[in-house]
């Protein structure tokens, strides 16, 4: 692979006496879309606040394209476009003047760069109202556009479906994988809430109490080799439970009207077929997921706060 | 530098977008319209007499009149005595008396800095502090641009604000003024009654003096208020804390006053008019060089403590 857009060494932050983050090592690469998953109050906010460089790091670095964000500021933020917790606006000004606050601060934000970017994100109807009369699903893509306007080659968005009704989550998340794909974008998504992050992201880093406790290729969920929980139900139970106890060799459950048993996913075919060939009525087949629900639960336990 | 001046542009769009703001502007036109106002219909007479080409034997014969007055009312005498004093001087200086014009009512708004120190203390307070409040500062502040230099814009922009509205106020006095009070001339000569007597000076140095003069407290109340902003980083403390401090200096400087290092107060020294025309500074051994370096003492620490809170603190938890 490329060399990382992002990297973390051993990222620490200590406010007082207490270690908020413990020493985070892990990268980004371009083009791909990260997950930065963990329960309120893990630390997702204070590790993105070190990233763009809003709170002073303790300990280790954040290395964006490889300039660090500590002793080159400038050359690494110049990279980077982000939306820190909620998209905030100047509410007296049009969400157009809003971006021309943040153009004037870059070189070589067009006009016409500014209209793409509010095309990108379908703003073009009401970019010039107040951004104070905008609902918050305006108010998130307003903040995508600012985040955008320089082109960066990393995009880290906070919590972006925050507030944003179905049809909007699924609007975010269809930029957000073009932007990836299309221009090698490294983007770094944080949530609290699986389903989305499983659905956008390529990779996932789960953290919890400061300290990063696994980092997940969302894929591997899709593993054809993995386990997984099928339920069949048939008539008679009992013909299809002898020829299952003796070809498979895990346990067969017997419920009311199903029968489970755990098998890999390119085994359920055949079992299917043999049933079938027996003479056995199946009347439906369920293969329960193994999701990264249930890995985030297994990972991370209980929702402590330290 | 062409990125500083955007920044610069950036604030005062941010400045200009709200209603308040036009709010300090109305309201320096209402009290440039409304002194003038006052002043011409309810005015001194005397202010606005004209006098012939013959004006001394006009002003003997005035005074004559107003010695007749005072021995018939004993009670009255007061502003007689001082008109003929001010007769006397333009008699013994050769200065014809001109009535009552533009020019000076231009010279006595010059009170209204304080209203232009209070309106500038009110922005100063809320350029940084509102960034939080509205959480726009974590957007403001991932851009590729040093925290100094933003602050340092902000700051500039306090200024450029503070100037705007002088120029303003200049501009609606004198042409207040000159509609209804006419002008003596491009730049004529006044006569002030000042502590130690009566004294003439050309009127637009005048103007420059008191107008500057008020720039002084304006500038370091600002200043203030800036950092207390800054550090803070709430407008209504800013705002509260200096306004407070602007309208009790006086009376802080003068409770204190027994004490050798009053002098040192800020507000013992904005006041730089104190060493004009002879007059006795408020606490014995104070001089304008004196002044000026505690001024500038002040205004350092000021701006290195907004500094040092501004660039040197996390931005967390807005």
């Amino acid at each position: 692979m490329s060399k990382p857009a992002m990297q973390l060494v051993n990222l620490k932050k200590t406010i007082g006496n207490k270690p908020i983050i413990k020493g985070l090592d892990f990268e980004i690469k371009a083009g791909e879309v990260f997950g930065f998953l963990g329960p309120n109050g893990a630390g997702k906010t204070t590790t993105i606040r070190m990233m763009v460089g809003l709170i002073d790091i303790t300990e280790g670095d954040v290395l964006i394209e490889g300039k660090s964000i500590k002793t080159d500021f400038k050359g690494a933020i110049r990279h980077v476009g982000a939306i820190v917790e909620n998209p905030e606006m100047y509410p007296f000004l049009s969400g157009w003047k809003n971006l021309k606050q943040y153009a004037r601060m870059v070189d070589g934000v067009t006009d016409e760069r500014i209209k793409e970017v509010v095309s990108l994100v379908g703003l073009d109807k009401a970019i010039h109202e107040k951004a104070g009369r905008y609902s918050l699903g305006m108010r998130q893509r307003l903040g995508i556009a600012q985040a955008l306007l320089h082109g960066p080659s990393i995009l880290i968005l906070d919590e972006p479906t925050n507030g944003l009704d179905p049809s909007g989550i699924r609007e975010i998340r269809k930029y957000i994988r073009n932007l990836a794909e299309k221009e090698n974008v490294a983007v770094i998504v944080s949530s609290h809430l699986l389903t989305e992050i499983e659905l956008m992201c390529d990779r996932i880093g789960v953290i919890k109490n400061g300290e990063l406790i696994a980092i997940e290729e969302v894929k591997t969920v899709e593993n054809e080799e993995a386990l997984k929980e099928v339920y069949i139900e048939v008539e008679p139970m009992d013909t299809a439970k002898a020829y299952l106890d003796n070809h498979l060799d895990n346990k067969i459950g017997v419920g009311s009207k199903e029968l489970s048993m755990s098998v890999k996913r390119e085994e359920i075919p055949h079992i299917l077929k043999s049933l079938m060939e027996l003479g056995v009525s199946i009347y439906g087949v369920r293969v329960l997921q193994a999701t990264l629900e249930d890995k985030f639960f297994d990972l991370i336990g209980e929702n402590t706060i330290e | 530098m062409s990125n500083f001046l955007n920044l610069i542009w950036n604030e005062q769009i941010k400045l200009y977008a709200r209603k308040a703001t036009w709010v300090m502007f109305a309201v320096l036109l209402i009290l440039a319209i409304g002194g003038g106002l006052i002043t011409k219909f309810f005015g001194t007479e005397s202010d606005f007499k004209e006098y012939g080409d013959d004006w001394q034997t006009e002003l003997q014969a005035e005074n004559a009149q107003l010695t007749a007055e005072m021995e018939n009312d004993e009670f009255g005498g007061f502003m007689n005595e001082m008109i003929i004093t001010e007769n006397n001087y333009h008699l013994e200086n050769n200065i014809k008396p001109q009535p009552y014009d533009g020019w000076e009512y231009v010279l006595e708004n010059s009170f209204l800095t304080s209203v232009i120190s209070l309106f500038t203390i009110i922005v100063a307070a809320g350029i940084i502090s509102n960034e939080f409040k509205w959480g726009t500062i974590k957007l403001l502040l991932i851009r590729p641009i040093s925290r100094t230099k933003i602050l340092l814009s902000k700051y500039v922009s306090v200024l450029i604000f503070a100037f705007t509205l002088l120029v303003f106020l200049l501009a609606s006095s004198w042409l207040v003024g000159a509609v209804l009070f006419g002008l003596n001339g491009l730049n004529p000569i006044v006569v002030q009654d000042l502590m130690p007597g009566f004294v003439q000076n050309d009127v637009l140095g005048e103007i420059v003096k008191s107008y500057g003069f008020g720039l002084v407290t304006l500038v370091m109340m600002a200043t203030f208020a800036f950092m207390i902003s800054a550090i803070f980083r709430s407008s209504g403390m800013a705002i509260g804390l200096a306004i407070f401090l602007m309208m009790a200096g006086n009376a802080i400087v003068a409770f204190l006053s027994q004490y050798e290092w009053s002098k040192y107060i800020l507000f013992a020294n904005t006041n730089l008019k104190q060493y004009m025309n002879g007059m006795e500074p408020m606490i014995p051994g104070m001089s304008m060089t004196f002044s000026i370096i505690v001024l500038a003492v002040y205004f350092v620490i000021f701006m290195g403590a907004a500094w040092a809170a501004f660039t040197k603190r996390d931005v967390a938890g807005n």
